[in-house]
């Protein structure tokens, strides 16, 4: 009889046993490749998204979090940092780790802070050893950026560079060619032929212009469709022409398929370029932070700060959202990345619009006011907590079952 | 035009260019909390190459080169975090002497916070490299307390090393750098030895400095409470007082008495939050008994910062939630430390004291924050970080409260700030050519 007690109460424990590890629930989930802005549940199972549908039962699930009042995203992706520290004191990178998750950032691309030369040191000091996942536009410049070496042409080699990216296709994603002074095109030409050697797309900071090197051949005759045009609000290449409108060539670009990356940056945010680029409806296509030492503390301060900038700017909060996930994972061919499929890696962010009033710095300095403000409530990297602003997922202290934790401590 | 006559006339359009003006930069209408001057009440803050100029109910505008409004917000001295580790970018895997640690400038002052004192990651070897790397290129104001571990915290292989802890080269080189040494720390320490402490006041004793102690493991051979009440100096430090871990809880529920003593014997009791060194259940007890800590501190590094910890302002959050009322918890996180570490120009408004100054805001809302354990406490008031300056200078600004409207701006408008007041938006300085060799 006993047993028989037993074998019953073991059976209905294996009955209970919940199907999700996880359960977010009632919040407005905007998942843009599915076209999902409505409220939804959200259950992660085993570091993937299980299911996202109405009204899943919380006794399904091993735990449940009230995200109510709340917009659960696919994890934030910033495709433009620079999260390689150097060893040699001179870097301006950041860690990784610091910045993301408290942003609602699980996925950040390096752009092209290493090139083919140090590539694999970045990777075994930063790439591998961060929670956020890191991946990287590798530099055509072969010491990398920063270095001295960004305008040294023989450093420009688009096969070694190609050959870096083939061997390591779970972590590079293109390419970047940045801060080139001309006269001629030789980083970007490099960056395209490594690109065309992988299939792989080209991230361009212009560097300076002259009356040949400017925006409009670099979009209809040097880029590819695909290839990311950054800081495209800087206003330092004639993006705004003197009449105060946007150079036709941005729009001639855009329509060649090229795509425009805000990289806010110390230097690359103007409200006079993006205030008249949103009032022609020229809207980027994606969000990206630029961030480094630089800029960390200045207008950029982060990534949920930069996409607030484009709600007050009038973007409505799908298409912030949309600019910060799955268009940047489209962009670095990364299609796995920024939705919330059933399968995919539970990359999640959980944010909060607050109201109020708010100042936005640009790169000179200047304030614009807003009225909203992204905040992140919690971050889920492959289904697990990373970052849980308000406690959500605690419990009470006066209820908390302190006794079951282990008390020992050894360091 | 070319860019410079444009900056130039930015500047007389968007500043009132008041070359004459007595301070360079003034905080109108906040409420100053300085403790160690008394203050708690509406007052304007006046500042001058880079030093607090004045502080007074009224400060004719017409006398600022910048003038900034902060009424609604409170006015503090840089907050001073005085538990933290800082020494990043070796490429050390798992040791508080890479890896582990965090830059300081991408969280400090953002937080308010001006001053820090790394908690022992580098000792003796090491803290040249150390000040060569991090104390030298921060924004950050960062001083140290020396590891009386030779090699420091660079992993339990090192830090259960007892031949490596001695106090003569500690004391030498936190003599040498007086000052930016500001004390020695004993951490992580396994054994049943008291060695570590006993050569840590030995170094403390030599050059005249406190010593920082986090416990280490829990041993009956060692005692919290006969280090707190017999090994420690008045004016030593007991970090991670609310762990729990090292009985400061009794068998009955209780704040152990030790502490009490201790405390009146002089010994400072510091909280060092941390990823496993903050549990409501003591922190509340304490609270509870009027055991309220000597200063706030953070112990943030790779594995609190995203845990229940955060940032300096959470944790000061977590003290105003449990009760404490704002001046106390700004007076514990600005004069105290600065005092414990024997930085008395520091955590204070005085005329001539550095012009490290913190804007802070309160808000009203519902907010949960979590102990070490993960178990929240809700509050209902938050601090959040405005402005900061170091030396003078904006070095933080969340809602652009320094900065002009753009519109007000001439089109192509380039750096708006001016380096009298400000180093995030100032023009770039042209550097002299390094010399050649």
């Amino acid at each position: 009889m006993r047993r028989f007690c037993v074998l019953i109460a073991l059976a209905s424990a294996l009955g209970a046993q919940p199907r999700y590890d996880l359960l977010l629930k009632g919040g407005h989930v905007i998942d843009p490749k599915n076209g999902i802005d409505r409220v939804m549940d959200v259950a992660v199972s085993n570091g993937t998204i299980a299911q996202v549908a109405e009204n899943i039962a919380p006794s399904d699930a091993k735990k449940t979090v009230d995200v109510a009042g709340l917009y659960v995203t696919p994890g934030l992706i910033d495709i433009h940092v620079h999260v390689y520290l150097w060893q040699d004191l001179k870097g301006e990178g950041v860690q990784a780790d610091a910045f993301s998750f408290r942003s609602g950032v699980t996925t950040m691309v390096d752009a092209g802070s290493s090139g083919w030369r140090t590539f694999p040191d970045f990777k075994a000091r930063i790439i591998d050893r961060s929670k956020t996942r890191v991946l990287a536009f590798l530099n055509i410049v072969g010491a990398g950026m920063g270095t001295g070496k960004e305008y040294d042409k023989t450093e420009m080699d688009a096969e070694a560079a190609a050959k870096t990216a083939k061997a390591y296709p779970q972590v590079i994603v293109g390419f970047k060619s940045a801060h080139y002074v001309g006269p001629g095109w030789e980083a970007e030409e490099g960056a395209v032929k490594a690109g065309e050697m992988t299939g792989l797309p080209v991230m361009v900071d212009f560097g300076r212009i002259n009356p040949k090197r400017n925006i409009n051949a670099l979009f209809l005759d040097k880029l590819r469709p695909g290839d990311i045009y950054t800081h495209c609000f800087s206003g330092h290449r004639e993006e705004l022409v003197a009449s105060g409108k946007l150079n036709p060539a941005m729009a001639a670009g855009r329509k060649r398929g090229i795509n425009f990356d805000i990289g806010h940056g110390g230097g690359s945010f103007y409200w006079y370029v993006a205030v008249p680029a949103y009032e022609e409806h020229f809207y980027p296509d994606s969000i990206s932070t630029d961030l480094h030492i630089n800029s960390m503390n200045a207008g950029m301060k982060d990534m949920i700060n930069v996409m607030s900038k484009l709600l007050n700017l009038g973007s409505p909060l799908d298409q912030v959202v949309s600019m910060s996930t799955w268009n940047p994972a489209k962009e670095i061919k990364r299609r796995e990345l920024g939705n919330l499929d059933q399968g995919a890696a539970a990359d999640i962010a959980v944010l909060r619009i607050d109201h109020g009033n708010y100042g936005f710095v640009d790169s000179a300095g200047a304030k614009k006011s807003g009225n909203q403000l992204i905040v992140c409530e919690m971050t889920l990297r492959a289904g697990k907590v990373v970052w849980d602003l308000n406690g959500r997922a605690s419990e009470d202290w006066k209820s908390f079952p302190y006794q079951k934790q282990s008390w020992t401590h050894v360091k | 035009m070319d860019s410079r006559k444009i900056g130039l006339l930015a500047c007389f359009f968007i500043t009132p260019c008041v070359a004459q003006a007595q301070y360079d930069l003034v905080l109108q209408g906040g409420h100053v909390v300085d403790a160690k001057n008394k203050i708690s009440a509406v007052r304007d803050v006046g500042i001058r190459d880079g030093k607090i100029a004045a502080v007074a109910d009224h400060i004719d505008p017409a006398q600022a080169f910048k003038l900034v409004n902060v009424r609604g917000l409170y006015v503090t001295p840089g907050l001073v975090d005085i538990h933290v580790h800082v020494y990043a970018g070796t490429g050390e895997p798992r040791s508080y002497a890479g890896d582990l640690s965090i830059y300081p400038d991408g969280f400090m002052l953002r937080s308010g916070v001006t001053t820090v004192a790394d908690a022992g990651c580098a000792g003796w070897r090491n803290f040249e490299d150390f000040k060569q790397r991090i104390i030298d290129r921060s924004k950050t104001r960062v001083l140290a307390f020396l590891n009386i571990v030779g090699s420091g915290m660079r992993g339990a292989k090192y830090e259960n090393d007892l031949s490596d802890m001695e106090a003569r080269p500690a004391a030498d080189m936190a003599l040498k750098y007086k000052g930016l040494i500001i004390g020695f720390k004993t951490a992580h320490y396994a054994g049943p030895e008291w060695t570590p402490v006993e050569h840590a006041v030995e170094a403390g004793t030599i050059a005249n400095i406190p010593v920082m102690v986090d416990f280490g493991t829990n041993r009956p051979e060692r005692p919290m409470s006969e280090l707190v009440t017999k090994k420690l100096r008045p004016g030593d430090i007991y970090t991670h007082c609310f762990s729990g871990l090292r009985n400061e809880l009794d068998e009955t529920g209780h704040i152990n008495p030790a502490m009490f003593q201790a405390r009146k014997r002089g010994v400072i009791f510091d909280v060092g939050h941390g990823g496993g060194s903050f549990a409501w259940t003591v922190a509340v007890e304490a609270m509870k008994e009027g055991f309220v800590p000597d200063s706030i501190s953070t112990d943030i590094h790779v594995g609190s910062m995203n845990a229940g910890m955060k940032d300096m302002l959470n944790v000061m959050s977590k003290f105003l939630a449990m009760g404490m009322p704002v001046d106390d918890v700004i007076a514990r996180s600005t004069w105290n430390p600065a005092r414990e570490i024997h930085h008395e120009e520091l955590g204070n408004l005085s005329v001539g004291a550095p012009a490290d100054v913190t804007v802070l805001r309160v808000e009203q809302g519902q907010f949960g924050y979590t102990d070490m354990y993960g178990a929240r406490l809700r509050g209902d008031r938050k601090l959040s970080c405005e402005l900061t300056l170091r030396d003078g200078k904006v070095v933080y600004d969340l809602n652009a409260i320094t900065r002009p409207d753009w519109t007000t701006l001439p089109s192509n408008y380039r750096q708006t700030g001016d380096p009298r007041w400000d180093t995030i938006n100032v023009p770039p300085v042209r550097r002299a050519a390094p010399p050649k060799p």
